[in-house]
């Protein structure tokens, strides 16, 4: 499998998901990147930020990615000779502030595959992204993918797990949450 | 840092015990520099352990003006119960926290004495 110079952060995505999971390893497209897989036009990455499961063995990560054209360059970082997009593994364990992420949706392409955050694992992710360092841009997409994945985004459950991180540090501003589903009705 | 130093090394070595008790006493953060003068360690050590830490999700940095500011990493998993364990931990080292409370982050009327 060749990427080519035209090759989108998704087709990268679906690639080296691809080649990681045909070496056995589980890997996770998270973060902002998975933001950009549903909302593309709203949203823009050049890393792509993949969790791999705990005890992944980094020569078969390495080895995998080589096919694709991929090398390591500092820990957790690989870059491609051409493409601009950085493949970047943060430590895991894959987690939305106090919640494990232990299941998330899987999409096919032809024989490739991509393990990807939910929609609404990824509006918890961009949300709480604001929510800790009041990053407007960071609401903003957590808004857009809630809006674009309207029937799949499940507001109880985020609202929920609002409540706990709340619950477990109170430093946390509510008043921002507040904004997130005012904000979130008005649609603008 | 004395060498003669007897308590244990909870995160593995002295240094990140004192980077990571003197930023869980920080509110808004503190650069590189001042972390190494305040646990009396050398700037690279700190940066070291603090480029350690961040890739491990436990402390992130961010950028001010021309430096970096780092702290806690308060979206990290176990944040919350890493906070609670550092501050006992704390107890055991009153020269950091002393030099916290010395370190005022708040503003502060010019003149107003300390």
């Amino acid at each position: 499998m060749i990427l080519s110079a035209e090759s989108s952060l998704v087709d990268v995505a679906f690639a080296a998901c691809t080649v990681l999971a045909r070496a056995g390893e589980t890997a996770v497209l998270c973060g902002g990147s998975a933001a950009a897989y549903y909302v593309p036009d709203l949203y823009q990455s050049l890393d792509v930020d993949f969790v791999v499961e705990v005890g992944a063995a980094p020569h078969v990560v390495d080895r995998a990615l080589a096919t694709l054209g991929y090398a390591l360059v500092s820990e957790g970082h690989y870059r491609h000779p051409t493409l601009p997009y950085v493949l970047a593994f943060p430590i895991g364990p894959l987690a939305i502030g106090r919640d494990y992420i232990t299941a998330w949706r899987t999409d096919r392409r032809g024989d490739l595959l991509l393990h990807v955050y939910t929609p609404t694992d990824v509006v918890r992710d961009r949300f709480l992204h604001y929510w800790a360092w009041g990053d407007r841009t960071a609401l903003d997409v957590a808004l857009a993918v809630a809006r674009a994945r309207r029937a799949e985004f499940d507001a109880g459950a985020f609202r929920a797990w609002a409540d706990r991180e709340l619950a477990a540090d109170p430093a946390y501003d509510a008043a921002r949450l507040a904004r997130f589903f005012r904000m979130l009705e008005r649609g603008g | 840092m004395r060498r003669d130093d007897l308590r244990p090394a909870v995160f593995g070595t002295a240094t990140r015990d004192r980077v990571l008790i003197r930023l869980a006493l920080s509110e808004n953060g503190l650069h590189v520099r001042e972390l190494a003068r305040q646990i009396e360690t050398s700037a690279n050590a700190v940066h070291r352990v603090v480029v350690a830490l961040e890739r491990a999700g436990i402390v992130v940095s961010r950028p001010v003006g021309t430096t970096r500011i780092v702290l806690l990493n308060r979206r990290w998993y176990g944040a919350v119960e890493l906070r609670a364990l550092l501050e006992r931990l704390a107890a055991a080292y009153p020269e950091v926290v002393q030099r916290a409370r010395r370190s005022r982050e708040r503003p502060r009327r010019i003149g107003k004495p300390l």
